[in-house]
């Protein structure tokens, strides 16, 4: 792997009005890697997308691209980016192809007619490719989207939640052929995602972005370590003596109780014998959840819950 | 320079392969054979064999006006160009240019830039709003080229519409001018009335002018059509705006007239024919300033445009 990072983000930081979008988000990203950006909804992966890609200006800090700014050396910076800026919006009344076409003439090398067919094989879209983009299912504009992403073969990916709308077998073709470009051909892949699973099973290493900060930074095989700690909620009567009970037995785990219930963080094995002391000690067990809900409880979870959402 | 052409031919694709686009050249089209038809079967026709005694009339009725009114501003030049044209065709047998010949029709044909205008306004209106309201302008700005030269190409783009559509205009004035009303009469010249005498033109060269004067009109509003939807993103904005101001401007500014202010008015200016034959909006207004302001317009839409496109978020 170059040690060369092709994505440098320094301090970047984006206000819109008076809200502060991105906060002084720097990071670095290498080539044969697949990034991962993790975050929920409104955490601001598109803005810090649409930011290294050019379309919305910085407010403080620098992107650099391949060694150039994007603000300052917008061509050189953006020439070896290819992208999806959330949905692949392509034009409808024009064939697949005709709108590859329409991209590939906006680079300053030119793109073969047999590139443009090698890239519509890559997506598998060889036998829809001449129908107009109207017809096609969000899946399909997906597979387009990558296609035009691919064409003129950068040696960045940018990616915002590329395997919406795809069906599974879909997301397994993506995520398979996103590992094998990045490892294979050097390419760095930087992909967004809300989901976990998907971005454990596509990354090499994932940025958690929450409230546009960048929280952290891991390889992805450390937090598949740190999965086997689940937080869990336990329904008991009484909750004070549950408490008691469970800070007395784990002293080393953190354990509170909100909402008239415990949470706590404890190995999936361990939930059998939690639950038998409880009931020796004789309170009433209503339920046992490990959270595995939306993306902040697992992020909770992965985290230890030491940080407040 | 290369990459220039290319961005010019992916407009051109985008425009053409929307269906809308064939409409509007379909309709040009088939407005002017409406005309001819009209023209050919429903009108009457205005002069008979003895144009040379209703001439006469008329210049004996002209020359009457010209003792009762009194000459102000321009007024009195004008009915002299009338009387001098009518007995140059009167001493030299040149017959007036009726409606129902190749071309009288062509003349009449001329009137339909303001169709073109109004289409090359929708088409300005869209060609900027609609990459924003589709949402195709984040892909298309993540290439390696400025935004200037895809606001470039896009210009070019709906003044070479313009272009085309005037050209077919023109072309299919002449196609159903043959078919209808024959070649008869194509040797007549225009009579143009210069320095006080009267001229022969070549009656191509003056019907190619009455195209060019009146570009300048399709050209200034399609420039203001294509700043408001750069500037506002907003399509039936840009052509609501423009199609208003394009109607009432020109009534507007007559019904100001009498301000001296007024000759700063963009559609004060619009019209260059004013100072070919007749008498100019304000007194003392000259062509030369006409065009000063026109250019000062132009360049503050483009202007506009270029740089709120250049610095604008693409955050939608
Ligand atoms: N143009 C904008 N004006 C104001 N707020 C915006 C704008 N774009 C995004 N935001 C806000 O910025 C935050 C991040 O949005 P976004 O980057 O789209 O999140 P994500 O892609 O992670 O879901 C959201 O709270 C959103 O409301
Ligand atoms: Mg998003």
């Amino acid at each position: 792997m170059e040690r060369n990072p092709i994505v440098q983000m320094k301090n970047v930081t984006k206000k819109i009005g008076p809200k502060t979008i991105i906060d002084d988000l720097t990071l670095d990203i290498y080539r044969g890697e697949v990034f991962g950006f993790l975050g929920p909804n409104g955490a601001g992966k598109t803005t810090t997308i649409r930011l290294m890609a050019g379309l919305i200006e910085l407010t403080d800090g620098d992107i650099l691209i391949n060694g150039h700014s994007i603000q300052k050396n917008f061509e050189k910076a953006i020439a070896h980016v290819g992208g999806i800026i959330e949905n692949p919006e392509m034009y409808k009344f024009m064939s697949g192809y005709d709108n590859l076409v329409h991209y590939a003439r906006m680079f300053p090398e030119k793109i073969s007619q047999e590139r443009i067919d090698e890239v519509v094989r890559l997506v598998g879209m060889e036998k829809r490719i001449h129908e107009k983009v109207k017809s096609y299912s969000l899946g399909m504009r997906q597979r387009l989207g990558l296609a035009q992403a691919l064409l003129h073969s950068p040696s960045l990916l940018i990616l915002d939640e590329p395997t919406n709308g795809l069906d599974p077998a879909g997301i397994r073709e993506v995520r398979n052929y996103l590992r094998n470009i990045a490892h294979e051909q050097n390419i760095a892949v930087f992909v967004s995602s809300h989901l976990l699973s998907e971005i454990q099973l596509m990354c090499d290493r994932v940025g958690i972005i929450q409230n546009g900060k960048l929280i952290s930074v891991e390889s992805v095989s450390n937090l598949v370590e740190n999965r086997e700690y689940v937080a869990v909620r336990i329904e008991t009567e009484p909750v004070q003596k549950t408490y008691e009970l469970l800070k007395q037995s784990y002293p080393d785990k953190k354990v509170t109780i909100t909402d008239q219930a415990i949470q706590m963080e404890a190995k999936r094995e361990d939930l059998p014998d939690i639950n038998k002391l409880l009931v020796t000690n004789g309170i009433a067990v209503y339920e046992i959840m490990s959270n595995k809900g939306t993306l902040e409880e697992k992020f909770l979870e992965m985290t230890g819950g030491n940080i407040d959402v | 320079m290369f990459n220039m052409l290319n961005l010019i031919r992916n407009e051109h694709m985008k425009l053409f392969k929307q269906f809308s686009t064939w409409v509007m050249v379909g309709l040009l089209v088939l407005v002017l054979l409406i005309v001819g038809i009209a023209t050919k079967y429903l009108a009457d026709s205005q002069t008979s064999e003895n144009w040379k005694m209703q001439l006469q009339a008329e210049n004996q009725q002209l020359t009457e006006q010209k003792e009762q009114v009194p000459d102000i501003g321009k007024s009195h030049d004008v009915l002299e160009e009338r009387i001098a044209i009518n007995q140059y065709r009167i001493d030299h047998d040149i017959p007036p240019i009726e409606n129902k010949t190749l071309w009288g029709f062509m003349n009449s044909a001329t009137n339909l830039t303001s169709l073109v205008t109004l289409f090359t306004i929708v088409i300005a209106a869209g060609i900027v709003a609609g990459e924003f309201s589709w949402g195709t302008i984040k892909l298309l700005l993540i290439r390696p080229v400025s935004r200037s030269k895809i606001l470039l190409s896009k210009f070019m783009t709906t003044l070479l519409f313009a272009l085309y559509n005037l050209f077919i205009l023109f072309i299919s004035s002449f196609i159903f001018g043959a078919i209808f009303f024959g070649f008869e009469g194509k040797e007549l010249p225009y009579l143009a009335f210069v320095d006080g005498e009267v001229v022969e033109r070549n009656m191509i060269t003056h019907i190619l002018t009455l195209y060019g004067l009146n570009s300048v009109d399709l050209i200034m509003m399609v420039t203001f059509a294509f700043m408001i939807s750069t500037v506002f993103r907003n399509r039936s904005l840009a052509v609501g705006l423009s199609i208003f101001l394009m109607f009432t401007g020109q009534q507007v500014v007559m019904l100001l007239s009498e301000y001296e202010w007024v000759k700063y008015i963009l559609f004060a200016n619009t019209n260059l024919s004013q100072y070919m034959n007749g008498q100019p909006l304000v007194e003392g207004m000259t062509m030369t300033f006409s065009i000063t302001v026109l250019l000062v317009y132009f360049i503050l839409f483009v202007t506009m445009s270029w740089t709120i496109f250049q610095r604008r978020d693409v955050a939608n």
